[in-house]
């Protein structure tokens, strides 16, 4: 069920496919590395994070996989599917326009 | 993708789960990790880490909602929801149940029957790949036929094997032959001669010994072998496992036994097959006919096998052709090839028969089916006004009305699922047993019958698509209806008795039962014309005599006998006939009156140059007045006429009629093939004595005289018992030939023949109208009376306010015999339509039958009397004040 304009849940998305960018992630992972390269601004919920994730596998833009964590312990990568990194580019681009015409409005005096 | 991830995930939602859990807990571990390495405390860093993680049972929540069907579950809901409010209701649910099962059990069951006969592939391995072959001439077409006119040739046959790029083999056979298998007690079978590649290609392996290989079709009559059926090797040789090569006499010809077909095998058509024999000893078996050299005579069928990967399409195009480049040998003839995947009842003749005779069937019983959906739309509409105050309820606290309507319906799609399977699992076991009552009880002289009726895939996906069609359609009306409600009033229960309310689920119920009253009379209507169109055939005067006439048919052609050795047994067995005690008339015929067999030819009128098609009979000049027939005109053939074949006529008087109005027949003449001029010497009144309920076409009849010695048999009439007669005929035939088979009957035997096909016709008809008149007065009954008592407050209302009785009483009657009055009116007019139509169809039914149109009505329209007579008897007589206490 996708909702167009759900900006939260649309943006979280976004973001979650941009973290798997450079290769698999576990849930974990992909809240830190949000946290970290947002410079601690942005601080991804667990409780809307998992749920993300599941409902991007189901779409077929994640692929997930049982592995070995940093640590030992066992935990389920994901990583972009060939849809998801389309989805991604896809994102970027609307991404920049949005963005750029906001901030265009907002500088408007 | 994410649909079938979600089907997946259906069946592995344990192994969801865990994993889920696992993910998580992973998470708060690395969590709990960091929270450490801040310097936190052990604990503190735990809680710290649930803190920030927050509700893990919402997100696990969340996570496996991503993962289900929201709609199936709701279903699911539903069905259980149904499945109690079925059972908290056991009596509704058992009549709708009933009903429904009648409906589709007996659908189910005429349409295994169809599956069996014409639809159901071949009894072979991988007989998708099998497609049949028959052709369609256009044009300027002079062909002999042999059987069916689709047939081929053997030249044709040998030019389309050659030929061909589609089949990885074509087999040809001929599927009408009948051999006398000799030995103590000779038996007429049915069999084929089949090309070589017979077995192969059907990829049937034989039981015992071998099958035919190419080299027993090399020859014309080199190689006399024969390939036993199990049945036969059973029944006739007792299982003899030393068979094989040992010869049996088939038309007294000797062939070597080479094996036994597997068990179960019978050959390519709906009658079994207890022999095969090689294409090309066609001469040995049947010595009257030499069509193996004829290249224009079509006697054989064709099948092929397709090559892996050749479509119909391929084959049709590729043996196109073939066709095109045979039709050149022929100017001015087109031939069109029919082709499709092989299935008893193949041939474009017998497809046409079965499908036009199933359709008709299939219609009734839909109409039967369409009766009881109406008496189970009723019964949930008749619910759903009970429930009308839960479902208000519902929707005024915002239940959306999809939603309850889907409810609704799949509770009457359990009801049909219910009544479906029941019914099937009816129609099945009981549709065995019906079948060999059946194959059992056919006239003397059917041909035995394979019918496999069994259900297979196609049955049962017929009959769930007709279970679930079913639920929709009586489920969806009352369904949306009850969904369709004015919120205030319905919610304070008001209006539930008031005429108001008659508009609306009353004019549905009402359009219902006027509808089923409608159907009903339609099909009793057809039930009964049909009855009495048997009735008819029962006691119709063929127009000749059948009484004390034993026959005593045989076919010396086939069994090897020439002209001459026909005549001495016909003079030899005539005299030992007529010596034998009580009989007083002796005669002959080429085909006995109503015989199922006919024959004909083409004679053209002086000054005409078209030949006109005549049917005809070879008889001696006594036979007109040993079957009554009286000459109205001229006379019969005399004993000169006889003795010396001469070409002379007698015709029916219909025929005189048709060749020359108005003009005296005797002295007219008409020309034969050989060009001879033959006179009309008398004119006999007609009869039937070639189809029974139909006067014969045109029709002359020619002297028996000794050329024509080869093919008669023998009328005989006697005073004294049959059975002795019939006795002394067989034991003189005995002593003359013991190995010919003569079939000795009375000739008033040949009736049952023509009366089982209406017997059985009528038999289905009147069950099936009887299950309607039944289905139809349960309808009307509980319809009726259930609007009357929901009318009790009103009345209560009426008298109260001093109506008078009588007055009140006329005012419930006349409204709820309304619908079925108007029913009955549409009925009759669809029944007149019906009878039209019915009455081209069946000889000897008028179309006008009084007792079908007045007494079906008036049947229903008494129930409906009585259902709503009692309860409006009790609304008058209840006291005003329990009446408007009511509810």
């Amino acid at each position: 069920m996708e909702k167009d304009g759900d900006l939260m849940q649309g943006t979280l998305d976004m973001l979650v496919l941009k973290a798997l960018a450079r290769g698999a992630k576990h849930g974990y992972g992909v809240a830190e590395w949000i946290h970290d390269s947002s410079n601690d601004v942005l601080h991804v919920e667990e409780g809307a994070l998992y749920p993300a994730l599941h409902r991007l596998e189901l779409k077929g833009l994640l692929a997930a996989e049982w592995g070995t964590s940093e640590n030992n312990r066992r935990a389920k990568y994901y990583s972009l599917t060939a849809v998801g990194r389309k989805k991604l580019a896809e994102e970027t681009e609307y991404w920049r326009r949005m963005s750029g015409a906001i901030a265009r409005v907002m500088q408007t005096a | 993708m994410s649909y079938w991830m979600r089907v997946k995930a259906l069946f592995k939602r344990k192994q969801l789960d865990h994993d889920l859990e696992e993910e998580l807990a992973f998470h708060l571990a690395m969590r709990e990790a960091k929270n450490r390495e801040r310097g936190q405390g052990r604990d503190e860093a735990r809680y710290a880490a649930r803190r920030q993680f927050g509700n893990v049972m919402r997100i696990k929540e969340a996570c496996r909602e991503a993962w289900s069907f929201v709609s199936l579950e709701t279903t699911w809901r539903d069905l259980r929801y149904g499945a109690r409010a079925l059972a908290r209701n056991p009596g509704f649910t058992a009549v709708a149940v009933l009903a429904t099962a009648l409906g589709i059990g007996v659908n189910t069951g005429i349409f295994s029957v169809m599956n069996g006969v014409a639809l159901k592939l071949l009894p072979v391995p991988s007989a998708q790949q099998i497609v049949s072959v028959d052709q369609i001439f256009h044009g300027n077409v002079r062909r002999n036929v042999e059987g069916e006119p689709g047939l081929f040739s053997y030249a044709e046959y040998k030019n389309y094997q050659a030929n061909n790029h589609v089949f990885s083999g074509l087999l040809a056979y001929a599927p009408f032959l009948e051999a006398t298998l000799g030995g103590e007690d000779p038996k007429q079978l049915m069999g084929a001669e089949t090309s070589c590649n017979f077995f192969d290609l059907l990829g049937e392996r034989p039981a015992l010994g071998r099958v035919f290989v190419e080299e027993d079709c090399r020859a014309p009559e080199a190689s006399a072998v024969v390939v036993l059926s199990e049945d036969l090797w059973r029944t006739r040789f007792g299982a003899d496992r030393l068979i094989v090569g040992k010869s049996v006499s088939l038309n007294r010809a000797k062939f070597l036994v080479i094996g036994v077909a597997a068990a179960g095998f019978h050959g390519l058509d709906p009658w079994p097959s207890a022999f095969w024999a090689p294409v090309t000893m066609q001469k040995a078996l049947e010595p009257q006919r030499d069509v193996l050299a004829e290249d224009n005579t079509g006697w054989l069928a064709m099948l092929g096998r397709m090559r892996p990967g050749a479509s119909l399409e391929e084959v049709r195009a590729d043996l196109g052709v073939i066709a095109g480049r045979i039709d050149q040998q022929h100017p001015g003839r087109a031939t069109t090839l029919v082709i499709h995947r092989a299935t008893f009842m193949g041939r474009p003749e017998e497809r046409s028969i079965a499908f036009g005779v199933g359709a008709v069937v299939l219609a009734a019983v839909g109409l039967v089916l369409l009766i009881a959906c109406a008496n189970v739309a009723n019964l949930l509409l008749a619910r759903a006004s009970a429930r009308q105050k839960e479902i208000v309820i519902r929707l005024s606290i915002g239940g959306s009305r999809w939603r309850i309507a889907r409810q609704l319906l799949t509770e009457s799609l359990l009801v049909a699922f219910l009544g479906g399977t029941l019914g099937s699992l009816l129609a099945f076991w009981s549709l065995e047993g019906i079948a060999r009552y059946v194959l059992t009880h056919l006239p003397h002289g059917a041909p035995e019958l394979i019918w496999n009726v069994s259900p297979d895939l196609h049955v049962w996906a017929y009959s769930m698509a007709l279970t679930a069609l079913t639920g929709i359609v009586f489920g969806l009306a009352p369904a949306l209806h009850a969904t369709r409600q004015d919120l205030s009033t319905a919610a304070k229960g008001e209006g539930v008795g008031l005429m108001r309310k008659a508009a609306g689920g009353g004019m549905l119920r009402n359009t219902l039962v006027g509808m089923q009253v409608a159907v009903c009379m339609v099909l009793l209507i057809g039930a009964g014309l049909l009855m009495r169109g048997l009735y008819y055939a029962q006691t119709a005067d063929p127009g000749f005599e059948m009484k004390g006439i034993t026959q005593a048919r045989f076919d010396l052609p086939s069994q090897g006998y020439n002209l001459e050795k026909a005549r001495a047994f016909q003079r030899d067995l005539m005299a030992r006939v007529a010596a034998l005690p009580g009989v007083d008339e002796v005669e002959q015929a080429r085909v006995t009156p109503l015989g199922h067999q006919w024959e004909g030819t083409g004679l053209t009128l002086a000054g005409e140059t078209q030949e006109r098609g005549f049917e005809f009979n070879v008889v001696t000049p006594g036979f007109f007045a040993m079957l009554g027939m009286p000459i109205v005109r001229g006379r019969t053939f005399t004993e000169s006429e006889t003795r010396s074949d001469a070409p002379v006529l007698v015709v029916t008087e219909s025929t005189a009629r048709r060749l020359w109005p108005g003009q005296e027949a005797i002295g007219k003449t008409l020309r034969n093939d050989e060009k001879t001029q033959c006179p009309v010497v008398g004119v006999v009144r007609d009869s039937q004595a070639s189809h029974l309920g139909k006067t014969d076409g045109l029709f002359f009849y020619t002297p028996a005289g000794p050329a024509a010695q080869d093919r008669l048999q023998l009328l005989v009439h006697s005073k004294g018992g049959d059975a002795a007669t019939a006795n002394g005929i067989r034991e003189a035939a005995r002593a003359l030939d013991a190995d010919l088979i003569v079939d000795v009957t009375k000739l008033e035997d040949n009736l049952e023949a023509w009366r089982t096909p209406s017997r059985i016709v009528a038999a289905l008809s009147g069950v099936l109208g009887a299950l309607a008149l039944l289905l139809a007065s349960i309808g009307v009954h509980g319809v009726v009376s259930y609007g009357v008592s929901q009318r009790i407050r009103e009345v209560g209302i009426r008298m109260a306010l001093g109506a008078d009785g009588r007055d009140v009483m006329k005012l419930v009657l006349r409204q709820a015999l309304r619908p079925v009055v108007i029913g009955a009116i549409v009925g009759v007019i669809g029944c007149a339509a019906v009878s039209q139509v019915l009455s081209n169809i069946l000889y000897g039914m008028g179309s006008h039958d009084p007792v079908a149109f007045v007494g079906v009505p008036l049947f229903l329209l008494g129930i409906a009397f009585l259902a709503s007579y009692i309860p409006a008897r009790r609304a008058v007589r209840v006291d005003p004040v329990v009446a408007l206490r009511y509810e």
